[in-house]
């Protein structure tokens, strides 16, 4: 399942999980749209290994200039609640499994 | 402008589709640039029964074709798309619309990086391709465009209404005319040089042009020829896959009705064989598909 995410439940999220992958997205942003269902299938691979959300950047903007982002597609990646990378752009879900295996 | 069938790329497998299409009396749009196929000023030495021939020859002899049995070409760029119950509605670059029943989607790829120094390592620090999916992040700092055709237009009208500054480099026009007045109306500062590097440390700074101009800047979006197919797709209701090309099953629907693709956009081999082999099968089945609504 991918939790929806906002400015009140954002840091309680990333605080629960030990690997939480959060996709940044806005419903104008084609990628963003494409991005959305290869997500669904990641968070359903990597169910028990991963918690997946979603955050509209557009109605959340304290938390897109809190964690810098100026592009989306971006895929927000913390390890024990720490923010280890933010990879920018589509891509698909074999090389997002692939980036968690190495986690 | 109201038709049965519109078809998007005037390539060789737009080309071929609308001559289907034509040739089943439904009317026949066809829109995009003959120049930005990739058949154009090539030669081909390897189509059945053609010992060689000029990619333009075969573009001008294939459009009096089609135009024959009734197809109308318009030699601009769509730039936006949406479904509309059953129709489509295609917007071009001068404000006009074509309503279709069906739309084949024949674009072809285009290149979409610009290969300049700094681009690849500022990705996502400031370089971005898509100004639709970023201009909120640039609200009150300074953006630069580049690109040449109607996608780089459009972006910089939408980004004059966020940045502080929008800086357009475009070094060889080929936007319609309405579209780029458009756009430095809005206020988008124009710089006739080829881009020659990305600079920043980090994040970027600046983006230094051929002649040595250097634009300080927060960011820049690279903005190469056409509204993508994938875009455009999207837009149709279809899924794109993650390269940006289209699939599509053995009749060339791209999965949603009344939605066809054909030619190099649908994948490899990127051949004419192959593009005309689909522009056939897409523009008759368009075509059928419109008639089954009659």
């Amino acid at each position: 399942m991918v939790t929806e995410l906002n400015e009140s439940n954002f840091d309680s999220f990333v605080e629960a999980n030990h690997i939480a992958i959060i996709d940044c997205w806005a419903p104008w942003c084609g990628p963003c749209r494409r991005m959305g269902p290869i997500i669904e299938e990641a968070a359903e691979e990597l169910k028990g290994k991963v918690e997946f959300a979603k955050l509209n950047t557009d109605e959340n903007q304290g938390i897109a200039v809190r964690f810098q982002i100026n592009a989306i597609p971006t895929l927000l990646v913390f390890k024990d609640k720490v923010l280890v990378e933010a990879l920018v752009g589509l891509r698909p879900k074999e090389d997002i499994v692939a980036y968690v295996e190495k986690l | 402008m109201d038709c049965d069938v519109a078809v998007i790329g005037a390539g060789p497998a737009g080309v071929q589709a609308a001559i289907h299409a034509s040739r089943k009396k439904a009317s026949t749009i066809v829109l995009g640039k003959p120049a930005a196929s990739a058949l154009a000023g090539t030669l081909i030495d390897n189509y059945f029964g053609i010992a060689e021939t000029s990619g333009d020859g075969m573009l001008s002899e294939g459009r009096s074709q089609a135009e024959s049995t009734g197809a109308v070409f318009v030699e601009e760029n769509v730039i936006s798309a949406a479904r509309e119950g059953d129709s489509f509605v295609l917007g071009l670059e001068s404000g006009e619309q074509v309503r279709a029943k069906a739309v084949v989607i024949a674009t072809g790829i285009s290149r979409t990086k610009l290969n300049v120094p700094g681009e690849r390592e500022l990705f996502g620090k400031g370089v971005s391709y898509c100004a639709v999916c970023d201009c909120g992040f640039y609200r009150g700092r300074r953006a630069v465009i580049v690109g040449n055709d109607s996608e780089a237009a459009v972006s910089a009208e939408l980004m004059t209404g966020f940045a502080s500054e929008t800086h357009w480099v475009c070094w060889d026009p080929k936007a319609n005319d309405a579209l780029v007045r458009r756009a430095l109306d809005a206020g988008a500062v124009m710089h006739a040089s080829r881009p020659a590097s990305i600079e920043g440390d980090g994040k970027v700074e600046a983006i230094v042009l051929q002649d040595g101009t250097s634009i300080p800047t927060d960011g820049v979006f690279i903005e190469l020829g056409a509204k993508s197919a994938a875009d455009i797709a999207l837009d149709l209701g279809a899924m794109p896959e993650v390269d940006d090309t289209i699939k599509v099953d053995s009749g060339c629907s791209a999965g949603v009705p009344g939605v066809y693709a054909c030619g190099d956009v649908t994948g490899r081999p990127w051949q004419v064989a192959k593009a005309v082999g689909q522009g056939c099968v897409a523009g008759s089945a368009a075509a059928d598909y419109t008639k089954g609504l009659k």
